[in-house]
């Protein structure tokens, strides 16, 4: 009782302390890109060429990055999931051994989900993940759900055969009765990767989407030769996302696009209080008994403020009690997801022409807005606080701070003077 | 043919059993004797089965001594050995002789124990003898009294014993032939029962057996003793069909599956095939009705929709946004609406052709009242025809709802009895000639009459209360599809077949079958009346050349003649009967009926009929005007400007001679059947022979269908269905009378690809489409001819010999290239392929056709379809396929489905099919080109995401019709073969292909595999479309690079697509647009 009665003030506090971490990474960061920039001009006299060449693809690169986020961040407020039980569904069948992706699909898409689940993680902290396999005709699973990176990954990349026929339907069945077990506020998740071209079922395939729609599972499926009709008719009817992979890169795109929350369902729209718990860490040397293994440990850890069981890593759910345990900064940095920073206006070079409103330097990492030979670089400015940001600082702000330094530092400025 | 044992005729032959029922073993034991007996009296076994079946035991069992002796003998002399080895071979060579037969009869045996067992009442067996079940030679019916305990055991009891001796020695007295026939014949086991649900899998469904009238079945009923004797047969018939009625039954084949049941058929000669057969009509109701996407723009119920300008006209058109092919495609219409004349319109499907005309023409009548006034819509099915009324109203509601209810507009669909009555007696007979038999027996003008004295006679309800309705039976305004008019029918209780056929002269816009228009036997009816101020539309028109070849031949078959002799017996019947005199009639009435006539009625049966009609003919008013109203329902086979307005001449004008000049005419056919060799020639040489041979004259024959409609009518026989033979008789005599050119009279002695088979056939065949459809060009101002493929555009024109005002050919715009047309030349070795005929049948060509079939089935999800050349290459090909194991291969990837000739099961193939291809399990369907699938049903979106046209779809180009049609061709039209087989075959194909892209959203490949469309005189006529996407780097493929392209373009097509076209190119017009463009660029370029 007395730990709910914390729970926001505690967590608003981690919040700004997060914050200060952020501004010191944000120093870190362009650093190294500058260092990277210096090398260049070291090697000036020699590669000219490949110079420029290399930071024109830099720099469209960087723009479509930050076309396709001003895409995607346009609609400003929409009430997400931050709690999400993901099922990873990675079809190793026949077709999941052919050569048309270098070397074979399955280890393309190994490669990409073992990406993927550290790229989840970072965005969904208090999110779970679960793998299961096609194979054979049948579905297996892999692990379980749980909020480890390295336990999924390590698990898929021992399994890496292929064989038989895939069964959409086997899988469907086995993550619908696994999700089912899932509280109620989690929002129900699943992301086949499918390789083959057709699925071979027990029974009717129609009535199990049916089933995964009534218990609100998302089913979302990536492709990797061409459009399946029944794959269509699944994300369609429980409200998922259906698309094909062109080559590795594409396949990339498409996965990484799962990573931010997707939009709630109308039915989880309704605000409900979920009780979290938030464990200390355990002093160090001193040896337990963990719950999640079932063995003495010694130091790390941390303590169910409930129970007092020893757990080995956050967020988790307490093996004893049932809480749901999470650390701070695991909320605070799901919490971006709510409010997202509005995006960034380019700044065109007509309004730069006035030399006394020329920016010289990006507030971000201080760094001269200039070309050499004193031309104006691309450059960015918050409508907020009317700053400018180089396009690096632009993206490292809006993926991954989330918080607007000029408006932080401009905010903190305004209490001093008050 | 079978006379001898067909002379008992409808009448059964009883057997009466000593039991008290007859069990299952000994239905079983029964069957299987008089299987064997049929089987050694038609000498298709060496000896008896028993003996058979002796002799291979015998056989077997010294084989194993042998082999036994063999190994024991090893330290013996090399003497016995030696003849010990010879005696083992012969003995192994007279087993595998007899082995494939023993299996054969063993499987029919374990078949029908299975179904015996299983199925618990079985009401007849019928064992049908022939080269197929619909065409039999022989048939012998067993019927088992009901009520059977099914006893355990198949054991051969005393009972059966003297039950089966005792048929068979029926069976002989009766004379079932001894003959034999060269050539494959078979024999089939048909098995009628009321099937349940939870039957084996193996036994699938089969439609009812019906065989041809010609042979007439012997028939043996089994009797118990306990069974009331005095049920007659009807009643026997009535029970059961009603027992029918309330079990739902099903048609059964039973075989390993029907799959490979086509093999089997072709590898055996004497091969004893089980089908078991219960039957059903529940099943085909239970077809799933696929909803296809609709092919038009992004529709939203409400919201704006489109009004625009098109020179004079305001045209409204019921969508938000409009292709731009679809605006120059009205455009066109309209300057061909101007010009009073006949247009020719291709554009490819998927465009919104139907709405687009519609939306047209009836803006046009909007705006210009007066002319034209009427829209005739002619379709090829009644599943068109529905969809080209739901458009209609929908088009309808919005110009209400824009004009109010000025612009209402009558619109209604129009098609046979079958598909409009709603009398629940009536309807369900089961064919279309059945339905119009049994209406005509309730609603013709003299049972009328008779109804009025005799309440005890049936009528129709509905038709009585449209009759009372008289004028007042009229369709208020509005749009009518056929359910529609069903339904405004029962809840009125008018007959909505005759209302809607009354009318049809008031509608604005009708929307009918191809045949009301062009086939003048029914034309004459239908379409007597319609304005000339009438636009007539024919959609998906690239066969109207077969068409209106159709309406005007004829075949006549065996069959057809020996129905016509029995018609002819029955009127002679009729004629006496009629003669004989007054006093008698009323006598035999009243005794037999027990009916004392009134003195009127008498004297309209008596002879007094005939004399009256023999007058109105002397006077020359046999035309239909002259003769009752509502009883017209046979009208001249010949066009009407042909048909002279005169009086019938002298020597028919009596009933008795008719009837004798037509039994002198059919006599005369049935001995030009006769003949060994084929025959040719023309109807004036035909007609002369007559004339010298029987004495009929050409003018007789031109009268024989008027005089012999008349004379039905005097007889007063409703039961039309029964006199079809005599009809097509005396079609055939009056074409030939009429017409000397462009027709040909063929007598084939037998069919070429079973020569030993004597089907004797004579064929009269018209070879110049434009005449059927000459009246049409003449009597209606408008006539726009539009299809999908219609190219080469300018060939129409010449093949129906009309001057098109406007002949036009769209390309569809697309936002993506989203058809992906090949020519594959070469198979994965680099040798080429081809169906041409040195090359088809070469083992490579097949390999490669299966290999590029197993690849493509790896890569391309959901549905493939494949066209093949003809059913016999299919079967051929799929064969050897099936032997190489390819065939295994492919049903790793997807399921294979097959078409065959059989409606029901190609409609349960295409049924299973779609599922296949719903649950994503995908599916491979073997089609043929010009069959029923490739004519009429789409394979859009997932069910088609790939068409392989395998081989160029040249007719069959030894056929005599089709080298007189090219002869004809070159004479009159100066058309070389090469340029029309060309032609045919391409349109054919692109036909085939058209099937998989209904609707801009949809994306589908098509695979020329013959390295004969590279060439350019074969690629040129494909319609433009497909063209237009065929890239040059396409033309000349092989196995692995189609693979490669394809999986390029499946990746490419699965991305998600702007549907407007927002990037570059734009497909969707809205309103402002269009203003835009019209203002801005009076030419659209295109």
């Amino acid at each position: 009782m007395n730990k709910d009665a914390n729970f926001l003030p505690e967590s608003t506090f981690k919040i700004s302390n997060e914050d200060s971490i952020c501004r010191c990474i944000a120093h870190e960061k362009p650093k190294a890109y500058s260092t990277t920039l210096g090398r260049v001009v070291l090697d000036k006299e020699e590669k000219c060429l490949t110079k420029r060449l290399n930071t024109k693809i830099v720099f469209i690169t960087q723009e479509m990055q930050r076309q396709r986020r001003l895409r995607t961040t346009t609609a400003a407020r929409i009430q997400k999931g931050l709690i999400r039980y993901l099922y990873i569904v990675i079809d190793l069948s026949r077709a999941a051994g052919e050569m048309d992706y270098k070397p074979s699909r399955m280890v393309v898409v190994a490669r990409q989900v073992e990406a993927f689940i550290r790229e989840f993680f970072d965005q969904n902290p208090l999110s779970q993940v679960g793998l299961v396999t096609l194979k054979d005709g049948v579905a297996n699973s892999l692990t379980s759900l749980g909020g480890s990176p390295e336990s999924h990954i390590k698990a898929l990349m021992g399994k890496l055969t292929s064989s038989g026929d895939a069964s959409l339907q086997n899988g469907l069945d086995l993550v619908q009765s696994l999700l089912n077990q899932v509280p109620s506020y989690g929002h129900r998740e699943v992301l086949i990767l499918y390789s083959a071209l057709s699925t071979c079922d027990p029974g009717e395939i129609i009535e199990t989407i049916q089933k995964c729609k009534a218990s609100k599972i998302r089913c979302s499926v990536i492709g990797l030769s061409a459009e399946l009709y029944i794959c269509k008719y699944l994300c369609q009817e429980t409200g998922g996302s259906y698309s094909v992979a062109l080559d590795e890169f594409h396949l990339k795109e498409l996965i990484f696009e799962h990573a931010p929350p997707p939009p709630a369902i109308a039915e989880f729209a309704v605000a409900n209080l979920i009780k979290m718990g938030f464990p200390q860490r355990a002093a160090e040397g001193v040896i337990s008994i963990c719950s999640c293994h079932k063995e003495a440990k010694v130091g790390g850890g941390y303590t169910c403020p409930r129970c007092k069981a020893r757990v080995c890593e956050l967020p988790t759910e307490c093996q004893i009690c049932g809480l749901t345990l999470v650390s701070s900064p695991h909320l605070a940095r799901s919490y971006h997801h709510l409010f997202p920073i509005t995006p960034f206006d380019d700044v065109t070079p007509s309004a730069t022409n006035n030399p006394n409103k020329l920016p010289k330097i990006c507030f971000g990492c201080q760094l001269s807005l200039l070309n050499p030979g004193n031309m104006p670089a691309p450059c960015v400015s918050c409508p907020k606080c009317e700053q400018f940001f180089c396009l690096d600082c632009d993206i490292y702000i809006h993926e991954s701070l989330h918080n607007c330094p000029g408006c932080e530092s401009f905010r903190h400025s305004k209490l001093v003077v008050a | 043919m079978d006379e001898s044992g067909g002379s008992s005729d409808i009448e059964y032959t009883n057997i009466d059993a000593a039991a008290d029922a007859i069990d299952c073993s000994t239905i079983f034991h029964l069957v299987t004797d008089i299987v064997g007996f049929i089987l050694f009296m038609h000498q298709q076994i060496p000896s008896l089965l028993q003996d058979i079946t002796l002799e291979f035991d015998g056989l077997r069992s010294e084989f194993k001594e042998l082999e036994i002796e063999l190994a024991e003998s090893e330290p013996k002399a090399p003497l016995i050995r030696r003849k010990l080895a010879a005696r083992k071979r012969e003995v192994k060579l007279g087993i595998r002789r007899l082995e494939k037969l023993m299996g054969c009869i063993s499987n029919l045996k374990a078949a029908l124990q299975l179904l015996v067992a299983e199925v618990p009442n079985i009401d007849k067996i019928s064992l049908v003898l022939g080269p197929s079940p619909l065409r039999p030679l022989h048939i012998f019916e067993l019927n088992f009294s009901n009520g059977r305990p099914f006893l355990e055991g198949f054991s051969r009891s005393k009972t059966t014993e003297t039950l089966s001796r005792k048929a068979i020695r029926m069976m002989i007295s009766k004379g079932i032939g001894s003959d034999s026939y060269p050539g494959p014949t078979k024999l089939f086991l048909l098995v009628k029962a009321p099937s349940y649900l939870n039957l084996p899998l193996h036994f699938l469904p089969k439609r009812e057996f019906r065989p041809n009238r010609k042979t007439k079945p012997f028939r043996l009923r089994f009797r118990c003793r306990t069974q009331n004797p005095e049920m007659n047969p009807q009643h026997n018939d009535f029970a059961s069909s009603v027992k029918l009625q309330h079990s739902p039954s099903t048609d059964l084949i039973c075989n390993e599956t029907a799959f490979f049941s086509l093999f089997a058929a072709a590898e055996f000669t004497n091969v004893v095939r089980v089908f078991i057969e219960l039957e059903s009509k529940e099943f085909r109701k239970s077809k799933r009705r696929h909803l296809s996407e609709k092919p038009a723009p992004a529709k939203s119920s409400d919201g704006a929709k489109m009004k625009f300008q098109i020179e004079d006209i305001t045209v409204y058109f019921p969508y938000d946004n409009i292709y731009p092919e679809q605006y120059s495609y009205m455009l066109e219409l309209k300057r061909a609406l101007d010009a009073k004349g006949h247009c020719l319109l291709e554009m490819p499907t998927g465009t919104g052709k139907t709405i687009a005309l519609l939306s047209l023409i009836t803006s046009y009548v909007l705006a210009k009242p007066s002319n034209p006034v009427k829209l005739l819509y002619c379709t090829r099915t009644v599943h068109e025809m529905e969809k080209t009324l739901a458009e209609l109203r929908f088009l309808h509601d919005f110009q209400v709802k824009e004009l109010g209810p000025s612009a209402r507009i009558l619109a209604l669909g129009l098609s046979s009895r079958k598909n409009l009555c709603v009398n629940p007696r009536v309807v369900s007979a089961e064919n279309r000639d059945s339905v119009d038999a049994a209406c005509r027996k309730l609603t013709a003008s003299w049972v009328r009459e008779t109804a009025i004295e005799n309440p005890n006679v049936p009528k129709c309800d509905f038709f009585e209360s449209y009759e009372k309705a008289a004028s007042d039976a009229v369709l208020p305004p509005g749009v009518y599809t056929l359910q529609d008019l069903r339904a405004f029918g029962k809840q009125k209780g008018w007959c909505p077949y005759f209302l809607a056929r009354r009318m049809v002269q008031f509608a604005n816009v009708v929307v009918y079958s191809y045949q009301y228009l062009l086939d003048p036997k029914v034309a004459g009816i239908i379409s007597k009346e319609m304005q000339r101020e009438t636009v007539v539309v024919f959609d998906e028109a690239h066969n109207i050349d077969n068409v209106c070849i159709e309406a005007l031949s004829v075949n006549v078959r065996t069959q057809t003649l020996d129905g016509a002799s029995r018609n002819l017996s029955r009127m002679s019947q009729e004629i006496e009967r009629l003669d004989l005199n007054l006093n008698f009639l009323s006598l035999f009435l009243h005794k037999s009926f027990g009916i004392i006539p009134p003195v009127r009625r008498l004297k309209a049966t008596d002879a007094g009929r005939l004399r009256a009609e023999y007058n109105r003919l002397v006077d020359g008013l046999a035309q239909r005007g002259d003769l009752p109203t509502g009883n017209t329902w046979l009208a001249n086979p010949a066009l009407p400007d042909d048909i002279l307005k005169e009086a019938v001449p002298g020597n028919i004008r009596r009933a008795e001679h008719f009837l004798s000049v037509l039994r002198r005419f059919v006599q005369y056919l049935k001995g030009r059947m006769q003949t060994e060799n084929v025959e040719k020639e023309g109807p004036v040489t035909f007609v002369a022979s007559i004339n010298s041979q029987v004495g009929i004259d050409q003018k007789m024959l031109k009268f024989c269908y008027d005089r012999l409609h008349s004379l039905m009518l005097t007889l007063e026989i409703t039961d039309t269905d029964e006199f079809l033979h005599i009809q097509t008789i005396c079609d055939l005599a009056t074409l030939v009378g009429t017409y000397t050119r462009g027709f040909s009279i063929i007598i084939e002695p037998f069919d070429e690809r079973m020569p030993h088979i004597p089907d004797p056939v004579l064929q009269l065949c018209c070879h110049d489409a434009s005449l059927a459809i000459k009246p049409v060009f003449e009597r209606f101002q408008s006539v726009v001819i539009t299809s999908g493929t219609l190219s080469p555009i300018d060939l129409y024109p010449r093949l129906l010999n009309f001057n098109p005002v406007v002949s036009r050919s769209f390309t569809i715009s697309l936002t993506r290239d989203c058809i992906c047309p090949m020519v594959l030349t070469r198979g994965s070795d680099q040798l080429p392929v081809s169906t041409k005929y040195d090359l088809r049948s070469d083992p490579g060509v097949e390999k490669n056709y299966g290999k590029l079939l197993l690849e493509m089935a790896s890569v391309v999800p959901d549905g493939i379809v494949c066209f093949f050349v003809s059913y016999s290459y299919m079967d051929g090909i799929v064969n050897s396929w099936h032997e190489s194991g390819i065939l295994k291969e492919i049903m790793k990837h997807k399921l294979v489905f097959i078409e065959t000739h059989d409606v029901v099961e190609t409609t349960l193939a295409l049924d299973n099919y779609r599922r296949a291809c719903d649950s994503g399990r995908g599916a491979v369907f073997f089609s043929v080109a010009r069959g029923k699938v490739a004519e009429g049903i789409d394979f859009d979106r997932h069910y088609g995401r790939l068409v392989i046209m395998f081989g160029i779809p040249f007719q069959y180009t030894l056929s005599r019709i089709l080298l007189a049609r090219l002869e004809y061709l070159r004479e009159t039209f100066q058309i070389k073969e090469g340029d029309f087989l060309t032609f045919d075959a391409l349109r054919q194909a692109a036909q085939c292909v058209g099937r998989v892209i209904r609707s801009k959203a949809d994306y589908g490949m098509m695979i020329f595999a013959d390295k004969r469309y590279s060439r350019h005189d074969k690629r040129s006529k494909l319609p433009s479309w497909i063209l237009s996407h065929l890239r040059d780097a396409h033309l000349n493929l092989s196995t692995d690079m189609a693979v490669h392209i394809a999986r390029e373009f499946l990746r490419k097509m699965a991305q998600p697509y702007d549907k407007s076209g927002a990037m570059g190119k734009r497909t969707l017009l809205s309103q402002e647009d269009l203003e835009k463009m019209v203002n801005g660029v009076e030419e659209m370029v295109f």
